[in-house]
């Protein structure tokens, strides 16, 4: 398991391109990309009034437990999960071992086309996550607070 | 592991709640839900994956945010680990990724047991893990002060907060809210003062 990168412009142009045409190619719906800690690094698609804050946190601890169950059954190599619906379906992909790809489809593409799709974008995303492992430290802001009173105050 | 996105000028942190079983984690999520003082998109929704009997089974989740750091809006991922032994297998799930701790101690003397426990079984989770508690910023809240039978502070302090740095410590009633909002800022506040010099750093 690996931190993520800090990511720039270009990272998130690249890692963009990579998942718009994911989804333009699949039929998907949206596709995001995200954490191991379950933070959305980014998206493309129609979200529509998803609450995709909450589906990151929940999809990259249910392919979490999803591994966690793999190992006690001595399985050792999972790296998609398949969580089948009536009108939109689920597949989460892992990326790098750093993330996932977490892709909502209409149920009537079938699973088989998209997993041909992610294979590559699983790729793309890898390797735009290495070059931006790889840079030196320039092009980061110098993160600075701008108040230090409390942040969060009771009504 | 904190998330810094320069493009979309995004930053996420990770804080768990960890504690003994009903020790007041899912009270403090519930607290900070229902009393902060933050515009209705700055506040998302409180997730529970609990049992039928309203224990925690996974986690429970709530994300918030605030625009603190200069250019940048921050997203703070608040969790709980499900604090039935049981469940240890969750809880080392719930710690990936994690940028701070809250321990949620119960104050009744018959808990301090399960206290010392928790917080060894803490430690060892964050092992698993390759992280412990010399870079990960944590805080200490000793719940259930109003109960008749709190044990005193300096008596959790020997217990919990003995290691070489101590850490701060919040006695608090999560039920009625009080040491919540005390508790949860201080760690976004050591977050992202570690944040701050983490970028510093790198940057130079």
């Amino acid at each position: 398991m690996f931190d993520l990168p800090f990511l720039i412009d270009e990272d998130i142009a690249a890692l963009n391109a990579a998942l718009g045409d994911f989804a333009l190619a699949s039929g998907a719906r949206l596709a995001l990309l995200i954490d191991v800690g379950g933070f959305i690094v980014t998206q493309q698609g129609d979200a529509g009034d998803m609450d995709t804050t909450t589906l990151g946190a929940l999809a990259a601890n249910n392919f979490a437990a999803t591994q966690a169950i793999a190992k006690i059954i001595e399985e050792h190599s999972v790296s998609s999960l398949y969580q089948e619906g009536k009108v939109n379906s689920l597949l989460i992909q892992s990326v790098a071992d750093c993330g996932f790809l977490a892709v909502v489809f209409p149920s009537e593409l079938g699973v088989g086309s998209v997993k041909f799709y992610a294979q590559d974008t699983v790729a793309r995303i890898a390797a735009q996550l290495a070059a931006a492992r790889s840079r030196p430290g320039q092009g980061l802001d110098t993160l600075e607070v701008a108040d230090n009173g409390p942040l969060f105050r009771r009504k | 592991m904190a998330l810094i996105n320069q493009a979309t000028k995004e930053i996420q942190l990770k804080i768990v709640y960890y504690g003994p079983p009903q020790g007041g984690k899912t009270t403090n999520l519930e607290k900070v839900h229902a009393e902060v003082d933050a515009p209705p998109d700055a506040k998302g929704k409180l997730t529970s994956l609990a049992t039928n009997s309203d224990r925690t089974l996974f986690f429970d989740f709530l994300p918030i945010e605030t625009t603190v750091v200069r250019g940048f809006k921050t997203k703070f991922q608040l969790f709980t680990v499900p604090g039935q032994v049981i469940y240890n297998t969750t809880r080392q799930l719930v710690l990936r990724g994690v940028d701070g701790l809250v321990f949620v101690a119960d104050s009744q003397y018959e808990k301090m047991e399960e206290n010392v426990q928790t917080f060894a079984n803490m430690i060892q989770n964050l092992e698993t893990l390759n992280q412990s508690l010399e870079n990960i910023p944590y805080v200490l809240q000793y719940n259930k002060r109003d109960l008749p039978n709190a044990a005193p502070v300096d008596y959790l302090d020997f217990l919990l907060n003995n290691r070489e740095t101590q850490v701060p410590a919040f006695g608090s009633s999560a039920v009625a809210g009080e040491g919540v909002f005390e508790t949860l800022n201080m760690i976004t506040r050591m977050l992202l003062h570690k944040l701050v010099t983490e970028s510093a750093r790198k940057a130079a």
